[in-house]
Protein backbone atom coordinates (compact mmCIF):
# COMPACT_ATOMS: atom_id res chain seq x y z
CA UNK A 1 0.00 0.00 0.00
CA UNK A 2 2.72 2.52 1.15
CA UNK A 3 4.34 1.90 -2.39
CA UNK A 4 1.48 2.74 -4.25
CA UNK A 5 0.95 6.00 -1.92
CA UNK A 6 4.32 6.55 -2.68
CA UNK A 7 4.54 6.42 -6.47
CA UNK A 8 0.82 8.37 -6.85
CA UNK A 9 2.57 11.57 -4.69
CA UNK A 10 5.64 10.50 -7.07
CA UNK A 11 3.66 11.36 -9.59
CA UNK A 12 2.12 14.82 -8.03
CA UNK A 13 5.17 16.09 -6.88
CA UNK A 14 6.71 15.49 -10.20
CA UNK A 15 4.60 17.77 -12.29
CA UNK A 16 5.22 20.04 -9.08
CA UNK A 17 8.94 20.23 -10.51
CA UNK A 18 7.54 20.90 -13.86
CA UNK A 19 5.18 23.79 -12.68
CA UNK A 20 8.72 24.99 -11.30
CA UNK A 21 11.04 24.35 -14.49
CA UNK A 22 13.27 21.95 -12.95
CA UNK A 23 14.13 19.88 -15.85
CA UNK A 24 16.95 18.25 -14.63
CA UNK A 25 15.64 17.11 -11.70
CA UNK A 26 12.33 14.98 -12.84
CA UNK A 27 14.45 11.90 -13.97
CA UNK A 28 16.63 11.86 -10.49
CA UNK A 29 13.27 12.43 -8.47
CA UNK A 30 11.25 10.00 -10.51
CA UNK A 31 13.73 7.27 -10.60
CA UNK A 32 14.75 7.91 -6.76
CA UNK A 33 10.93 7.37 -5.84
CA UNK A 34 10.91 3.96 -7.93
CA UNK A 35 13.87 3.11 -6.05
CA UNK A 36 12.03 4.17 -2.50
CA UNK A 37 8.76 1.76 -3.99
CA UNK A 38 11.26 -1.48 -4.87
CA UNK A 39 12.68 -0.84 -1.48
CA UNK A 40 8.78 -0.91 0.04
CA UNK A 41 7.79 -3.44 -2.22
CA UNK A 42 11.02 -5.85 -1.24
CA UNK A 43 10.55 -5.10 2.53
CA UNK A 44 7.07 -6.41 2.29
CA UNK A 45 7.95 -9.45 0.35
CA UNK A 46 6.69 -12.91 1.25
CA UNK A 47 4.16 -11.17 3.66
CA UNK A 48 0.37 -11.53 1.79
CA UNK A 49 -0.91 -8.00 2.88
CA UNK A 50 -4.99 -7.43 2.44
CA UNK A 51 -5.92 -3.59 1.80
CA UNK A 52 -8.66 -1.61 0.63
CA UNK A 53 -11.68 -3.88 2.36
CA UNK A 54 -9.73 -7.20 0.48
CA UNK A 55 -10.11 -5.62 -2.47
CA UNK A 56 -6.51 -5.65 -3.09
CA UNK A 57 -3.89 -8.30 -2.26
CA UNK A 58 -0.22 -8.16 -2.56
CA UNK A 59 0.88 -11.71 -2.59
CA UNK A 60 4.87 -13.22 -3.48
CA UNK A 61 3.61 -13.24 -6.87
CA UNK A 62 2.41 -9.75 -7.70
CA UNK A 63 5.41 -8.21 -5.85
CA UNK A 64 7.33 -10.12 -8.13
CA UNK A 65 5.69 -8.51 -11.00
CA UNK A 66 5.70 -4.91 -9.55
CA UNK A 67 9.49 -5.03 -8.84
CA UNK A 68 9.86 -6.42 -12.24
CA UNK A 69 8.05 -3.37 -13.74
CA UNK A 70 8.97 -0.81 -11.58
CA UNK A 71 12.86 -1.66 -12.63
CA UNK A 72 11.47 -1.24 -16.50
CA UNK A 73 9.75 1.89 -15.70
CA UNK A 74 13.50 2.95 -14.37
CA UNK A 75 15.34 2.03 -17.13
CA UNK A 76 13.25 3.96 -18.87
CA UNK A 77 13.39 6.85 -17.11
CA UNK A 78 17.14 6.53 -17.25
CA UNK A 79 16.77 7.06 -20.73
CA UNK A 80 13.71 9.28 -20.76
CA UNK A 81 16.38 12.23 -19.53
CA UNK A 82 18.44 11.82 -22.74
CA UNK A 83 15.31 11.72 -25.00
CA UNK A 84 13.56 14.44 -23.38
CA UNK A 85 16.64 16.62 -23.41
CA UNK A 86 15.42 18.87 -26.91
CA UNK A 87 11.72 18.90 -26.01
CA UNK A 88 11.10 22.23 -23.78
CA UNK A 89 7.64 21.53 -22.98
CA UNK A 90 5.32 19.19 -20.92
CA UNK A 91 8.10 17.17 -20.25
CA UNK A 92 7.36 16.58 -16.44
CA UNK A 93 3.58 15.71 -17.58
CA UNK A 94 5.12 12.79 -19.35
CA UNK A 95 7.13 11.28 -16.46
CA UNK A 96 4.23 12.27 -14.33
CA UNK A 97 1.59 10.35 -16.51
CA UNK A 98 3.71 7.31 -16.83
CA UNK A 99 3.98 7.07 -13.02
CA UNK A 100 0.60 7.03 -12.38
CA UNK A 101 0.07 4.44 -15.40
CA UNK A 102 2.38 2.19 -13.39
CA UNK A 103 0.04 2.67 -10.54
CA UNK A 104 -2.75 0.85 -12.71
CA UNK A 105 -0.10 -1.48 -13.04
CA UNK A 106 0.28 -2.61 -9.74
CA UNK A 107 -3.13 -2.86 -8.72
CA UNK A 108 -4.11 -4.86 -11.99
CA UNK A 109 -1.06 -7.34 -10.26
CA UNK A 110 -2.87 -7.95 -7.43
CA UNK A 111 -6.28 -7.30 -7.43
CA UNK A 112 -9.25 -9.82 -5.53
CA UNK A 113 -12.08 -7.84 -6.53
CA UNK A 114 -13.53 -7.39 -10.10
CA UNK A 115 -14.49 -3.89 -9.42
CA UNK A 116 -10.57 -2.99 -8.93
CA UNK A 117 -9.91 -5.11 -12.16
CA UNK A 118 -11.66 -2.25 -14.07
CA UNK A 119 -9.80 0.25 -11.82
CA UNK A 120 -6.82 -0.67 -12.66
CA UNK A 121 -7.12 -0.97 -16.09
CA UNK A 122 -8.47 2.17 -16.23
CA UNK A 123 -5.80 3.57 -14.33
CA UNK A 124 -3.39 1.97 -16.61
CA UNK A 125 -5.08 3.05 -20.01
CA UNK A 126 -6.01 7.09 -19.70
CA UNK A 127 -2.59 8.28 -19.25
CA UNK A 128 -1.35 6.01 -22.30
CA UNK A 129 -3.97 7.77 -24.53
CA UNK A 130 -2.65 10.58 -23.30
CA UNK A 131 1.04 9.90 -23.78
CA UNK A 132 0.39 8.24 -27.30
CA UNK A 133 -0.29 11.51 -28.67
CA UNK A 134 2.71 13.16 -26.89
CA UNK A 135 3.96 14.44 -30.21
CA UNK A 136 1.21 16.79 -30.00
CA UNK A 137 1.47 18.20 -34.27
CA UNK A 138 2.45 14.78 -35.74
CA UNK A 139 -0.92 13.40 -37.62
CA UNK A 140 0.35 9.60 -36.55
CA UNK A 141 0.50 10.32 -33.13
CA UNK A 142 -2.89 11.85 -32.80
CA UNK A 143 -4.22 9.21 -34.98
CA UNK A 144 -2.33 6.04 -32.57
CA UNK A 145 -3.83 8.15 -29.63
CA UNK A 146 -7.44 8.30 -31.10
CA UNK A 147 -7.25 4.49 -31.94
CA UNK A 148 -5.51 3.95 -29.07
CA UNK A 149 -8.54 5.22 -27.26
CA UNK A 150 -11.60 4.47 -29.25
CA UNK A 151 -10.52 0.59 -29.07
CA UNK A 152 -9.44 1.11 -25.46
CA UNK A 153 -12.98 2.11 -24.70
CA UNK A 154 -14.42 -0.77 -26.52
CA UNK A 155 -12.68 -3.23 -25.30
CA UNK A 156 -13.20 -1.65 -21.51
CA UNK A 157 -17.40 -1.84 -22.60
CA UNK A 158 -17.10 -5.45 -23.20
CA UNK A 159 -15.24 -5.86 -19.97
CA UNK A 160 -17.48 -4.49 -17.87
CA UNK A 161 -20.55 -6.16 -19.97
CA UNK A 162 -18.71 -9.52 -18.47
CA UNK A 163 -17.89 -8.24 -14.89
CA UNK A 164 -21.88 -7.90 -14.76
CA UNK A 165 -22.73 -11.05 -15.97
CA UNK A 166 -20.75 -12.73 -13.26
CA UNK A 167 -21.92 -9.87 -10.62
CA UNK A 168 -25.15 -11.02 -11.49
CA UNK A 169 -24.45 -14.77 -10.91
CA UNK A 170 -22.32 -14.40 -7.54
CA UNK A 171 -23.92 -10.86 -5.95
CA UNK A 172 -20.39 -10.21 -5.25
CA UNK A 173 -17.54 -9.11 -7.29
CA UNK A 174 -14.99 -10.86 -5.13
CA UNK A 175 -13.14 -13.37 -6.99
CA UNK A 176 -13.47 -15.94 -4.52
CA UNK A 177 -17.29 -15.44 -4.50
CA UNK A 178 -16.47 -15.76 -8.17
CA UNK A 179 -14.72 -19.02 -7.86
CA UNK A 180 -17.05 -20.58 -5.17
CA UNK A 181 -19.83 -20.42 -7.92
CA UNK A 182 -17.96 -22.12 -10.39
CA UNK A 183 -16.89 -25.39 -7.93
CA UNK A 184 -20.34 -25.39 -7.34
CA UNK A 185 -22.42 -25.26 -10.44
CA UNK A 186 -19.32 -27.31 -12.58
CA UNK A 187 -19.99 -26.74 -16.24
CA UNK A 188 -22.06 -23.40 -15.57
CA UNK A 189 -24.92 -21.93 -17.50
CA UNK A 190 -24.79 -19.57 -20.37
CA UNK A 191 -24.66 -16.08 -18.35
CA UNK A 192 -22.13 -17.82 -17.14
CA UNK A 193 -19.78 -18.33 -20.04
CA UNK A 194 -20.97 -15.29 -21.94
CA UNK A 195 -19.15 -13.48 -18.37
CA UNK A 196 -16.48 -15.21 -18.50
CA UNK A 197 -16.06 -14.81 -22.79
CA UNK A 198 -16.76 -10.97 -22.28
CA UNK A 199 -14.03 -10.39 -19.60
CA UNK A 200 -11.53 -12.65 -21.66
CA UNK A 201 -12.87 -10.45 -24.90
CA UNK A 202 -11.63 -7.79 -22.97
CA UNK A 203 -8.12 -8.61 -21.42
CA UNK A 204 -7.01 -10.32 -24.75
CA UNK A 205 -7.38 -6.45 -26.35
CA UNK A 206 -5.08 -5.00 -23.71
CA UNK A 207 -2.49 -7.72 -23.92
CA UNK A 208 -3.01 -7.73 -27.87
CA UNK A 209 -4.14 -11.21 -28.92
CA UNK A 210 -5.23 -11.77 -32.32
CA UNK A 211 -8.07 -11.41 -33.39
CA UNK A 212 -7.75 -8.22 -31.26
CA UNK A 213 -4.21 -7.22 -31.87
CA UNK A 214 -5.75 -4.35 -34.66
CA UNK A 215 -4.27 -1.29 -32.69
CA UNK A 216 -1.34 -2.78 -31.52
CA UNK A 217 0.91 -1.60 -34.44
CA UNK A 218 -0.49 1.36 -35.69
CA UNK A 219 -0.19 2.58 -31.74
CA UNK A 220 3.61 1.55 -31.81
CA UNK A 221 4.36 2.90 -34.98
CA UNK A 222 2.48 6.46 -34.24
CA UNK A 223 3.63 7.08 -30.50
CA UNK A 224 6.65 8.24 -29.22
CA UNK A 225 9.66 5.38 -29.11
CA UNK A 226 9.39 6.14 -25.29
CA UNK A 227 5.78 5.71 -24.70
CA UNK A 228 6.06 2.35 -27.15
CA UNK A 229 8.46 0.41 -24.75
CA UNK A 230 6.31 1.65 -21.78
CA UNK A 231 3.32 -0.20 -23.93
CA UNK A 232 5.38 -3.13 -25.30
CA UNK A 233 6.79 -3.73 -21.46
CA UNK A 234 5.04 -2.29 -18.83
CA UNK A 235 1.88 -2.53 -20.01
CA UNK A 236 2.41 -6.38 -21.37
CA UNK A 237 3.24 -7.17 -17.95
CA UNK A 238 0.51 -5.55 -16.18
CA UNK A 239 -1.97 -6.91 -18.48
CA UNK A 240 -0.86 -10.62 -18.38
CA UNK A 241 -0.40 -10.45 -14.67
CA UNK A 242 -4.34 -9.79 -14.32
CA UNK A 243 -5.09 -12.01 -17.23
CA UNK A 244 -3.24 -14.43 -14.98
CA UNK A 245 -5.08 -13.64 -11.53
CA UNK A 246 -8.33 -14.20 -13.13
CA UNK A 247 -8.26 -17.44 -15.35
CA UNK A 248 -5.98 -19.14 -12.30
CA UNK A 249 -8.93 -17.69 -9.73
CA UNK A 250 -12.19 -19.43 -12.59
CA UNK A 251 -9.95 -22.58 -13.06
CA UNK A 252 -10.42 -22.21 -16.54
CA UNK A 253 -13.74 -24.17 -17.26
CA UNK A 254 -14.10 -26.09 -20.76
CA UNK A 255 -15.96 -23.25 -22.50
CA UNK A 256 -13.37 -21.13 -21.63
CA UNK A 257 -10.52 -22.74 -22.38
CA UNK A 258 -12.09 -24.10 -26.09
CA UNK A 259 -11.89 -20.17 -26.87
CA UNK A 260 -8.31 -19.55 -25.30
CA UNK A 261 -7.11 -22.33 -27.10
CA UNK A 262 -8.79 -20.10 -30.78
CA UNK A 263 -6.62 -16.97 -29.34
CA UNK A 264 -3.61 -19.21 -28.76
CA UNK A 265 -3.69 -20.83 -32.05
CA UNK A 266 -4.86 -17.41 -33.93
CA UNK A 267 -2.06 -15.46 -32.27
CA UNK A 268 0.59 -17.73 -32.51
CA UNK A 269 0.10 -17.97 -36.34
CA UNK A 270 -0.82 -14.08 -37.01
CA UNK A 271 1.53 -11.94 -35.27
CA UNK A 272 5.01 -14.46 -36.18
CA UNK A 273 3.41 -14.63 -40.26
CA UNK A 274 2.65 -10.46 -40.63
CA UNK A 275 6.10 -9.81 -38.65
CA UNK A 276 8.18 -11.75 -41.28
CA UNK A 277 6.71 -8.88 -44.47
CA UNK A 278 7.80 -5.68 -42.16
CA UNK A 279 10.28 -3.46 -43.09
CA UNK A 280 9.53 -0.68 -40.67
CA UNK A 281 11.50 -1.68 -37.55
CA UNK A 282 8.47 -0.31 -34.65
CA UNK A 283 5.73 -2.55 -36.87
CA UNK A 284 8.04 -5.51 -36.70
CA UNK A 285 8.71 -4.36 -32.85
CA UNK A 286 4.50 -4.69 -32.69
CA UNK A 287 3.86 -7.42 -34.62
CA UNK A 288 6.39 -9.41 -32.30
CA UNK A 289 5.10 -8.24 -29.01
CA UNK A 290 1.93 -10.00 -30.99
CA UNK A 291 3.78 -12.89 -31.20
CA UNK A 292 5.61 -13.18 -27.29
CA UNK A 293 1.53 -12.64 -26.62
CA UNK A 294 0.96 -16.10 -28.24
CA UNK A 295 3.40 -18.15 -26.08
CA UNK A 296 2.26 -16.03 -23.07
CA UNK A 297 -1.32 -17.28 -23.77
CA UNK A 298 0.29 -21.00 -24.33
CA UNK A 299 1.45 -20.84 -20.94
CA UNK A 300 -1.69 -19.34 -19.63
CA UNK A 301 -3.70 -22.06 -21.30
CA UNK A 302 -1.90 -24.78 -19.18
CA UNK A 303 -3.75 -23.51 -16.19
CA UNK A 304 -7.11 -25.63 -17.46
CA UNK A 305 -7.46 -28.38 -15.17
CA UNK A 306 -5.31 -27.03 -12.61
CA UNK A 307 -7.85 -26.64 -9.12
CA UNK A 308 -8.38 -23.08 -8.66
CA UNK A 309 -5.49 -20.94 -7.46
CA UNK A 310 -2.42 -23.64 -7.49
CA UNK A 311 -1.03 -21.87 -11.13
CA UNK A 312 2.29 -21.00 -9.02
CA UNK A 313 4.73 -22.15 -11.75
CA UNK A 314 2.50 -20.70 -14.61
CA UNK A 315 2.60 -17.43 -12.49
CA UNK A 316 6.52 -17.56 -12.33
CA UNK A 317 7.32 -18.62 -16.28
CA UNK A 318 4.84 -15.18 -17.11
CA UNK A 319 6.94 -13.37 -14.39
CA UNK A 320 10.30 -14.58 -16.40
CA UNK A 321 9.50 -14.57 -19.59
CA UNK A 322 7.42 -10.80 -19.76
CA UNK A 323 10.53 -9.67 -17.64
CA UNK A 324 13.14 -10.66 -20.08
CA UNK A 325 11.07 -10.11 -22.48
CA UNK A 326 11.10 -6.32 -21.69
CA UNK A 327 14.78 -6.01 -21.09
CA UNK A 328 15.58 -7.10 -24.54
CA UNK A 329 12.75 -4.68 -25.85
CA UNK A 330 13.64 -1.77 -24.13
CA UNK A 331 17.29 -1.84 -25.16
CA UNK A 332 16.29 -2.52 -28.80
CA UNK A 333 13.78 0.26 -28.85
CA UNK A 334 17.12 2.26 -27.42
CA UNK A 335 19.38 1.38 -30.13
CA UNK A 336 16.26 1.93 -32.50
CA UNK A 337 16.01 5.69 -31.48
CA UNK A 338 19.98 5.81 -31.55
CA UNK A 339 20.00 4.78 -35.43
CA UNK A 340 17.08 6.70 -36.18
CA UNK A 341 18.77 9.65 -34.96
CA UNK A 342 21.94 8.91 -37.16
CA UNK A 343 19.63 8.78 -40.10
CA UNK A 344 17.28 11.60 -39.90
CA UNK A 345 14.75 10.34 -38.62
CA UNK A 346 14.21 7.07 -40.89
CA UNK A 347 12.17 4.07 -38.88
CA UNK A 348 12.97 0.95 -41.20
CA UNK A 349 15.14 -1.68 -40.74
CA UNK A 350 17.95 -0.98 -42.39
CA UNK A 351 19.00 2.34 -40.37
CA UNK A 352 20.41 -0.06 -38.42
CA UNK A 353 23.52 -0.47 -41.48
CA UNK A 354 26.70 0.05 -40.08
CA UNK A 355 26.36 -0.15 -36.33
CA UNK A 356 28.77 -2.57 -35.71
CA UNK A 357 31.42 -1.07 -37.80
CA UNK A 358 30.67 2.43 -35.84
CA UNK A 359 30.12 0.86 -32.56
CA UNK A 360 30.65 -2.90 -31.83
CA UNK A 361 29.89 -3.52 -28.21
CA UNK A 362 26.17 -1.97 -28.82
CA UNK A 363 26.24 -4.20 -31.97
CA UNK A 364 26.87 -7.37 -29.78
CA UNK A 365 24.23 -6.16 -27.29
CA UNK A 366 21.71 -5.64 -29.66
CA UNK A 367 22.90 -9.15 -31.33
CA UNK A 368 22.30 -10.53 -27.56
CA UNK A 369 19.14 -8.87 -27.58
CA UNK A 370 17.43 -9.91 -30.71
CA UNK A 371 18.97 -13.57 -30.42
CA UNK A 372 17.14 -13.19 -26.65
CA UNK A 373 13.93 -12.18 -28.17
CA UNK A 374 14.40 -15.24 -30.44
CA UNK A 375 15.07 -17.82 -27.81
CA UNK A 376 18.07 -19.21 -28.80
CA UNK A 377 20.12 -20.65 -25.90
CA UNK A 378 22.07 -18.92 -23.63
CA UNK A 379 20.11 -16.28 -23.63
CA UNK A 380 16.81 -15.87 -21.37
CA UNK A 381 14.09 -15.94 -24.34
CA UNK A 382 15.58 -19.63 -24.81
CA UNK A 383 14.99 -20.31 -21.31
CA UNK A 384 11.44 -18.57 -21.10
CA UNK A 385 10.22 -20.09 -24.22
CA UNK A 386 11.15 -23.39 -22.97
CA UNK A 387 9.30 -22.90 -19.91
CA UNK A 388 6.19 -22.01 -21.78
CA UNK A 389 6.57 -25.67 -23.95
CA UNK A 390 7.49 -27.97 -21.31
CA UNK A 391 4.30 -26.23 -19.07
CA UNK A 392 2.41 -26.56 -22.23
CA UNK A 393 3.27 -30.06 -22.89
CA UNK A 394 3.04 -31.54 -19.27
CA UNK A 395 -0.48 -30.55 -19.12
CA UNK A 396 -1.10 -32.50 -22.49
CA UNK A 397 -1.04 -29.35 -25.13
CA UNK A 398 1.03 -31.25 -27.75
CA UNK A 399 -0.35 -30.16 -31.03
CA UNK A 400 -0.48 -26.37 -30.02
CA UNK A 401 3.22 -26.65 -28.50
CA UNK A 402 3.77 -28.49 -32.14
CA UNK A 403 2.67 -25.17 -33.58
CA UNK A 404 4.51 -22.88 -30.97
CA UNK A 405 7.66 -24.54 -31.95
CA UNK A 406 7.21 -24.25 -35.54
CA UNK A 407 6.03 -20.39 -34.89
CA UNK A 408 9.49 -19.76 -32.63
CA UNK A 409 11.73 -20.94 -35.32
CA UNK A 410 10.16 -18.89 -37.73
CA UNK A 411 10.60 -16.17 -35.53
CA UNK A 412 14.65 -16.48 -35.78
CA UNK A 413 14.43 -15.52 -39.49
CA UNK A 414 12.74 -12.22 -39.11
CA UNK A 415 15.06 -11.05 -35.91
CA UNK A 416 17.77 -12.90 -38.00
CA UNK A 417 16.85 -10.34 -40.83
CA UNK A 418 17.51 -6.98 -38.43
CA UNK A 419 20.55 -9.00 -37.12
CA UNK A 420 21.99 -8.81 -40.62
CA UNK A 421 21.51 -5.23 -40.93
CA UNK A 422 23.22 -4.49 -37.79
CA UNK A 423 26.30 -6.18 -38.97
CA UNK A 424 26.35 -4.81 -42.28
CA UNK A 425 28.92 -1.90 -43.16
CA UNK A 426 27.37 0.87 -45.52
CA UNK A 427 29.78 2.58 -48.29
CA UNK A 428 29.25 5.66 -46.34
CA UNK A 429 29.93 5.46 -42.38
CA UNK A 430 27.23 6.67 -40.27
CA UNK A 431 27.90 8.29 -37.37
CA UNK A 432 25.73 7.26 -34.42
CA UNK A 433 25.84 9.99 -31.33
CA UNK A 434 25.39 7.50 -28.05
CA UNK A 435 24.94 9.55 -24.77
CA UNK A 436 26.91 7.83 -21.99
CA UNK A 437 23.82 6.96 -19.84
CA UNK A 438 22.18 5.53 -23.22
CA UNK A 439 24.92 3.49 -23.88
CA UNK A 440 24.76 2.14 -19.76
CA UNK A 441 21.26 1.39 -20.18
CA UNK A 442 21.32 -0.66 -23.41
CA UNK A 443 24.50 -2.65 -21.86
CA UNK A 444 22.41 -3.21 -18.93
CA UNK A 445 19.43 -5.00 -20.77
CA UNK A 446 21.73 -6.49 -23.02
CA UNK A 447 23.87 -8.42 -19.89
CA UNK A 448 20.46 -8.67 -18.38
CA UNK A 449 19.05 -10.66 -20.63
CA UNK A 450 22.31 -13.01 -21.01
CA UNK A 451 22.92 -13.28 -17.15
CA UNK A 452 19.26 -14.06 -16.76
CA UNK A 453 19.44 -16.42 -19.24
CA UNK A 454 22.55 -18.37 -17.84
CA UNK A 455 21.18 -18.31 -14.28
CA UNK A 456 17.41 -18.56 -14.59
CA UNK A 457 17.38 -18.40 -10.93
CA UNK A 458 17.90 -14.90 -10.15
CA UNK A 459 14.22 -13.63 -10.73
CA UNK B 1 -34.44 3.13 -0.97
CA UNK B 2 -36.49 -0.04 -0.06
CA UNK B 3 -39.29 1.81 -2.00
CA UNK B 4 -37.07 1.75 -5.24
CA UNK B 5 -35.58 -1.50 -4.54
CA UNK B 6 -39.06 -3.15 -4.94
CA UNK B 7 -40.39 -0.59 -7.63
CA UNK B 8 -36.82 -2.18 -9.66
CA UNK B 9 -38.31 -5.80 -9.10
CA UNK B 10 -41.34 -5.08 -10.38
CA UNK B 11 -40.12 -5.75 -13.99
CA UNK B 12 -38.83 -9.44 -14.39
CA UNK B 13 -34.85 -9.87 -14.44
CA UNK B 14 -35.01 -11.22 -18.13
CA UNK B 15 -36.29 -7.73 -19.43
CA UNK B 16 -33.45 -5.89 -18.01
CA UNK B 17 -30.98 -8.29 -19.55
CA UNK B 18 -32.80 -7.94 -22.92
CA UNK B 19 -32.86 -4.33 -22.57
CA UNK B 20 -29.27 -4.09 -21.38
CA UNK B 21 -27.90 -6.43 -24.35
CA UNK B 22 -29.82 -4.49 -26.99
CA UNK B 23 -28.18 -1.09 -25.87
CA UNK B 24 -24.97 -2.62 -25.83
CA UNK B 25 -25.59 -3.95 -29.09
CA UNK B 26 -26.93 -0.76 -30.68
CA UNK B 27 -23.60 0.74 -29.10
CA UNK B 28 -21.69 -1.69 -30.58
CA UNK B 29 -22.69 -1.69 -33.70
CA UNK B 30 -22.76 2.28 -34.04
CA UNK B 31 -19.08 2.28 -32.44
CA UNK B 32 -18.08 0.18 -35.67
CA UNK B 33 -20.18 1.45 -38.81
CA UNK B 34 -20.44 5.26 -37.96
CA UNK B 35 -18.46 7.84 -39.18
CA UNK B 36 -18.31 10.40 -37.88
CA UNK B 37 -15.95 10.35 -34.20
CA UNK B 38 -18.08 12.37 -32.06
CA UNK B 39 -21.21 9.78 -32.62
CA UNK B 40 -18.70 7.07 -32.16
CA UNK B 41 -17.99 8.22 -28.66
CA UNK B 42 -21.76 8.71 -28.00
CA UNK B 43 -22.35 5.11 -28.96
CA UNK B 44 -19.33 4.06 -26.36
CA UNK B 45 -21.20 5.73 -23.99
CA UNK B 46 -24.38 4.29 -24.43
CA UNK B 47 -22.25 0.77 -24.19
CA UNK B 48 -21.09 1.82 -20.73
CA UNK B 49 -24.62 2.68 -19.65
CA UNK B 50 -26.10 -0.45 -20.67
CA UNK B 51 -23.77 -2.33 -18.26
CA UNK B 52 -25.04 0.49 -15.60
CA UNK B 53 -28.42 -0.48 -16.05
CA UNK B 54 -27.86 -3.81 -15.79
CA UNK B 55 -25.71 -3.31 -12.66
CA UNK B 56 -28.78 -1.52 -11.09
CA UNK B 57 -31.13 -4.24 -11.86
CA UNK B 58 -28.66 -6.86 -10.70
CA UNK B 59 -28.30 -5.33 -7.26
CA UNK B 60 -31.90 -4.98 -6.88
CA UNK B 61 -32.15 -8.63 -7.46
CA UNK B 62 -29.49 -9.30 -5.01
CA UNK B 63 -30.18 -6.99 -2.38
CA UNK B 64 -26.27 -5.94 -2.84
CA UNK B 65 -25.15 -2.02 -2.79
CA UNK B 66 -21.75 -3.11 -4.61
CA UNK B 67 -23.19 -2.75 -7.95
CA UNK B 68 -24.89 0.16 -7.37
CA UNK B 69 -21.44 1.42 -5.85
CA UNK B 70 -19.62 -0.18 -9.07
CA UNK B 71 -22.03 2.14 -10.98
CA UNK B 72 -20.55 5.31 -9.35
CA UNK B 73 -17.33 4.16 -10.26
CA UNK B 74 -18.38 3.48 -14.07
CA UNK B 75 -19.74 6.89 -14.53
CA UNK B 76 -16.57 8.59 -12.98
CA UNK B 77 -14.40 6.55 -15.39
CA UNK B 78 -16.63 6.80 -18.51
CA UNK B 79 -16.29 10.96 -17.30
CA UNK B 80 -12.17 10.89 -17.18
CA UNK B 81 -12.05 8.76 -20.40
CA UNK B 82 -14.65 10.68 -22.37
CA UNK B 83 -12.41 14.07 -21.34
CA UNK B 84 -9.89 12.30 -22.87
CA UNK B 85 -10.65 11.28 -25.89
CA UNK B 86 -12.17 14.51 -26.82
CA UNK B 87 -9.13 16.33 -25.94
CA UNK B 88 -7.49 13.97 -28.18
CA UNK B 89 -10.46 14.93 -30.55
CA UNK B 90 -9.78 18.70 -30.56
CA UNK B 91 -6.41 17.86 -31.20
CA UNK B 92 -7.26 16.22 -34.64
CA UNK B 93 -9.79 18.50 -35.14
CA UNK B 94 -6.86 21.62 -35.19
CA UNK B 95 -4.23 19.29 -37.18
CA UNK B 96 -6.67 17.85 -40.33
CA UNK B 97 -9.84 19.87 -40.08
CA UNK B 98 -12.02 17.20 -39.57
CA UNK B 99 -14.22 14.65 -37.02
CA UNK B 100 -14.33 11.82 -39.80
CA UNK B 101 -13.29 8.41 -39.18
CA UNK B 102 -11.99 8.38 -42.42
CA UNK B 103 -8.98 10.65 -41.86
CA UNK B 104 -7.80 7.91 -39.43
CA UNK B 105 -5.48 6.25 -42.58
CA UNK B 106 -2.57 7.47 -41.93
CA UNK B 107 -1.01 4.12 -39.99
CA UNK B 108 -1.24 0.89 -42.28
CA UNK B 109 0.33 -2.31 -42.64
Amino acid sequence: MSALILISVLGVLVLYLGLFDKKSWLAPVSILGLLGAMALFISGYHIDHELLGGMVEFSAFSIGFNIGMAIITALIFFFGSDYYARQEHHVAEQYALMLFSLVGGFILTSYTSMLMLFIGIEILSIPLYILAGGKKQSLRSNEASFKYFLLGSFSTAFLLMGITLLYGLTGSFHLEALAAHMASTGTGDMVQNFGLFFVVTGLAFKVGAVPFHFWVPDVYQGAPTLVTIFMSTVVKMAGFAAFFRFIDITGMPDALARIMVLLTLATLLVGNVIALKQTHFKRLMAYSSVAHSGFLLLALLTDHGHAAGHGDAIGHTLHYYTFTYSLATTGLFILFTIAKRANNGAEHNNIFQGLFAAKPWLALCALAMFLSLAGIPLTAGFIAKYQVFLLAIGAGWLKVTLLGVLMALLGIYYYIMVVREVFVTPEEPVRFEVSPLNWVVVSVCAVGVLVLGVWPGLV
Amino acid sequence: MENVMTAIRVVPLDHYLILSFLLFSIGMVGALVRRNIIIVIMCLELMLNSVNLLLVAFSAYHSDPGGQIMVFFIMLVAAAEVTVGLAILVLLKRNTDSVDMNQLNRLKW
